[in-house]
């Protein structure tokens, strides 16, 4: 099973590329867990990039779903969000 | 006079080359306020039915409103509405730049123009001596928004059009320093009155009622906008590209013709990207503004220009599957040049490109393939060969070569960039919208799919509810004249805090999409001003306004567009989404697109319409719509 990450552009930037791909996470707690094992930094600067972030599994926002232990399944797009305005 | 207002109506008649100074209605202010609903009222009213938008009946109405030239934040816009062009109902567009600040200081509420010259023209408006110059604009006539505009040189303000205009490109715009009118083909009425250019010029200055307590108040809104995570930070860092990392992430970033709602490369076009290449080179607002939302980048060749919207870099990026800024900022700053819509342009070229790809279409448009492009935008400025076509929009173009399945219009206005097959109440929003499918006509989709404070997007719950009061609330802010951006300000700094993924954010989100008649009912409260609109409009006039008063006054606005369009012919049937949006998923856990049809009706409802979309006589009276 594979899984393709996008992040923030923010997080991206700390973490020197914007995609990725997570061989066999069961849920959002892996993907976040398996994102950190790719920082560098330290813990509070990985909360500080991530805290106001939501996830969004194929277009729709976990907490529509089921939270942090929404179900992954095999090529789900799972990407970081935050809130925006534009026009 | 009621404060606020200049208390002036210029008519200009171009045929004969004559203008009166009107006084302002008050009755009509009062019920209006200005921009969008006074200059509607007047259309409605100077109009018989089935005129031809391009012929001398459709009359050009520029208007601002009690809050132009007050210095308040984002108040420096101006409406123009007419007969549209591109949809038979009612043409409407805003415009920042300074214009309405000159307006103003000239003191002129409303510009009215009527008839058609027989050679090009452009005006000289004096404000303060009460003279109109009409002079010869054949050394203009053909040239960009750009030239024109530095032609007629500083110390005025001006609105021009560019070739798009004079040629009748059916989505032409008027442009006003870098901003542009872009929606629902003014600028082809106003090119068929062969009117290039008009300038203002005037030293008055605006009374109000206590000016204290505006300078006060709007002290403290300046500072909450410049802390406010969205105006403030979001939109003042990246510009409004910044929404890109949003709606591609949420499936509704459109990608080959509203085939996709996502693309892999999207964040090519984002604001983020344009921050971190270096492009940008100063931040640009319009007068007044403290958010800033404009961008400068350097184009080869040119130098800096502004740069694009997030609208321009989705419909001109991933929509043709070129998401690469390169492209965008040259084929915006041809769009803004030229003086023609970047939503319809991009909306148009994508729907040739999928005619293309099907062997519906001979050209030399295809996905992915930039080349060809900058030349088809030249030649649908000046309607050469297959440009011409493309010059009349995507409905007309579905209608010559077939692919009505997958044009991408609501009533003939090209869809914007926010798929709604992700946002339903934007889905209602859009096909319900007087002028067409627009998102800045409420926009729906912050409660819902953008803001930090979303409701389940797709399901039913206030899916008919919010385009109702976000409908209403865009036209009383459309009339002050106001930018809609002042109204993501109202989501406190607390909100942008909150964890989406915490309890206590799906909580109210909860509460939220299950207030339903609760939601209207606070909304509509006739007891106090809640918000900075209400509390701007009773310093400026005087007169008191809450924010129930305000949201009738909107609903009023919008219930006379919508008498407006059945009169031209428009009708329920009209009130749809395309066939792509409706029929084809692009979420893996739907199986078809939008659910319209269980929500319109409830939509009707709430507005006191009939099952047919009409409303209802005692819904006019109650809020005194003349007809």
């Amino acid at each position: 099973m594979s899984i393709t990450v996008d992040l923030t552009y923010d997080l991206a930037k700390a973490l020197g590329f914007r995609r990725f791909e997570i061989e066999a996470p069961a849920t959002l707690q892996d993907v976040l867990r398996l994102t950190r094992a790719r920082f560098e930094g330290e813990d509070a600067a990985f909360e500080k990039l991530t805290r106001v972030t939501g996830f969004v599994v194929n277009g729709v926002l976990i907490s529509h779903a089921r939270g942090m232990d929404t179900p992954l399944k095999d090529k789900d797009r799972v990407s970081f969000l935050k809130a925006a305005a534009g026009g | 006079m009621i404060k606020g207002y200049a208390g002036r109506v210029l008519e200009v008649d171009l045929a004969t080359r004559s203008f009166t100074f009107k006084p302002l209605d008050e009755d009509i202010a009062r019920l209006y306020l200005g921009g969008k609903g006074y200059g509607t009222r007047l259309l409605y009213d100077m109009t018989e039915p089935g005129i031809d938008p391009l012929g001398p009946e459709n009359p050009l109405i520029f208007a601002t409103g009690p809050l132009n030239g007050s210095l308040a934040p984002q108040s420096n816009r101006f409406a123009v509405v007419c007969k549209s062009p591109l949809t038979g109902g009612i043409g409407s567009a805003a415009c920042g730049g300074s214009f309405a600040y000159g307006l103003k200081k000239a003191g002129i509420d409303i510009l009215v123009f009527r008839n058609q010259s027989s050679t090009p023209l452009r005006l000289e408006i004096n404000g303060d001596q009460d003279t109109v110059d009409f002079l010869d604009a054949s050394e203009l006539w053909g040239k960009g928004t750009n030239a024109t505009q530095k032609a007629l040189g500083k110390g005025r303000n001006h609105a021009v059009i560019g070739p798009a205009g004079e040629n009748l490109v059916l989505y032409a715009g008027i442009v006003s320093d870098e901003r542009i009118a872009g929606r629902t083909g003014v600028g082809a009425v106003m090119g068929s009155k062969r009117l290039k250019a008009i300038s203002v010029t005037g030293t008055r200055k605006l009374e109000m009622e206590d000016e204290n307590k505006f300078k006060d108040y709007t002290k403290w809104l300046r500072q909450h906008f410049r802390d406010h995570p969205v105006l403030g930070e979001k939109l003042r860092r990246y510009g409004t590209m910044g929404i890109v990392n949003t709606t591609h992430a949420r499936n509704m970033i459109p990608t080959h013709n509203f085939k996709f709602g996502h693309h892999d490369d999207a964040m090519n076009v984002s604001g983020e990207y344009l921050e971190d290449h270096g492009l940008v080179g100063v931040k640009s607002s319009c007068i007044h503004c403290p958010v800033a939302c404009g961008r400068d980048v350097t184009l080869e060749g040119v130098g800096r220009i502004k740069g694009p919207e997030y609208e321009t870099a989705a419909l001109l990026g991933t929509n043709l599957d070129i998401p690469d800024l390169k492209w965008v900022n040259e084929w915006n700053h041809l769009a803004d040049d030229l003086g023609m819509d970047s939503i319809s342009l991009g909306a148009t070229l994508g729907f040739a490109m999928e005619l293309k790809e099907r062997g519906m279409l001979q050209s030399c448009l295809t996905f992915g393939e930039s080349s060809g492009v900058s030349d088809m935008i030249r030649d649908i400025a000046h309607r050469r060969g297959l440009g011409s076509d493309l010059a009349d929009g995507v409905k007309r173009m579905s209608e010559k070569y077939g692919g009505k399945t997958f044009a991408m219009h609501v009533k003939g206005l090209e869809l914007s960039a926010y798929d709604p097959r992700g946002s339903f109440a934007q889905g209602v929003e859009y096909a319900t919208t007087n002028r067409g499918g627009c998102h800045v006509q409420g926009a729906s989709m912050y409660f819902e799919s953008t803001g930090p404070l979303t409701i389940n997007p797709q399901n039913l719950k206030l899916k008919a509810e919010i385009p109702v009061v976000q409908q209403n609330l865009a036209c009383a802010i459309n009339s002050m004249v106001l930018c809609i951006f002042t109204t993501y300000g109202l989501m406190p700094k607390a909100v942008h805090q909150m964890n989406p993924n915490g309890l206590l954010h799906r909580t109210i989100t909860l509460l939220f999409e299950n207030s339903g008649p609760f939601y209207r009912l606070i909304s509509g409260l006739k007891i106090m001003p809640l918000l900075w609109f209400e509390k701007w409009l009773t310093y400026i006039t005087g007169e008191k306004f809450t924010s129930g008063r305000l949201q009738e006054i909107g609903e009023r606005i919008f219930n006379l567009e919508r008498m407006y369009n059945l009169r031209e012919g428009l009708t329920g049937k009209d009130d749809t989404l395309p066939d792509r949006i409706l029929h084809e998923s692009t979420f893996p856990h739907l199986q078809s697109g939008h659910p319209l049809d269980q929500l319109l009706p409830r939509y009707y409802q709430i507005r006191g319409w009939d099952e047919y979309g009409v409303p209802l006589p005692r819904t006019l009276a109650r809020l005194q719509v003349r007809l």
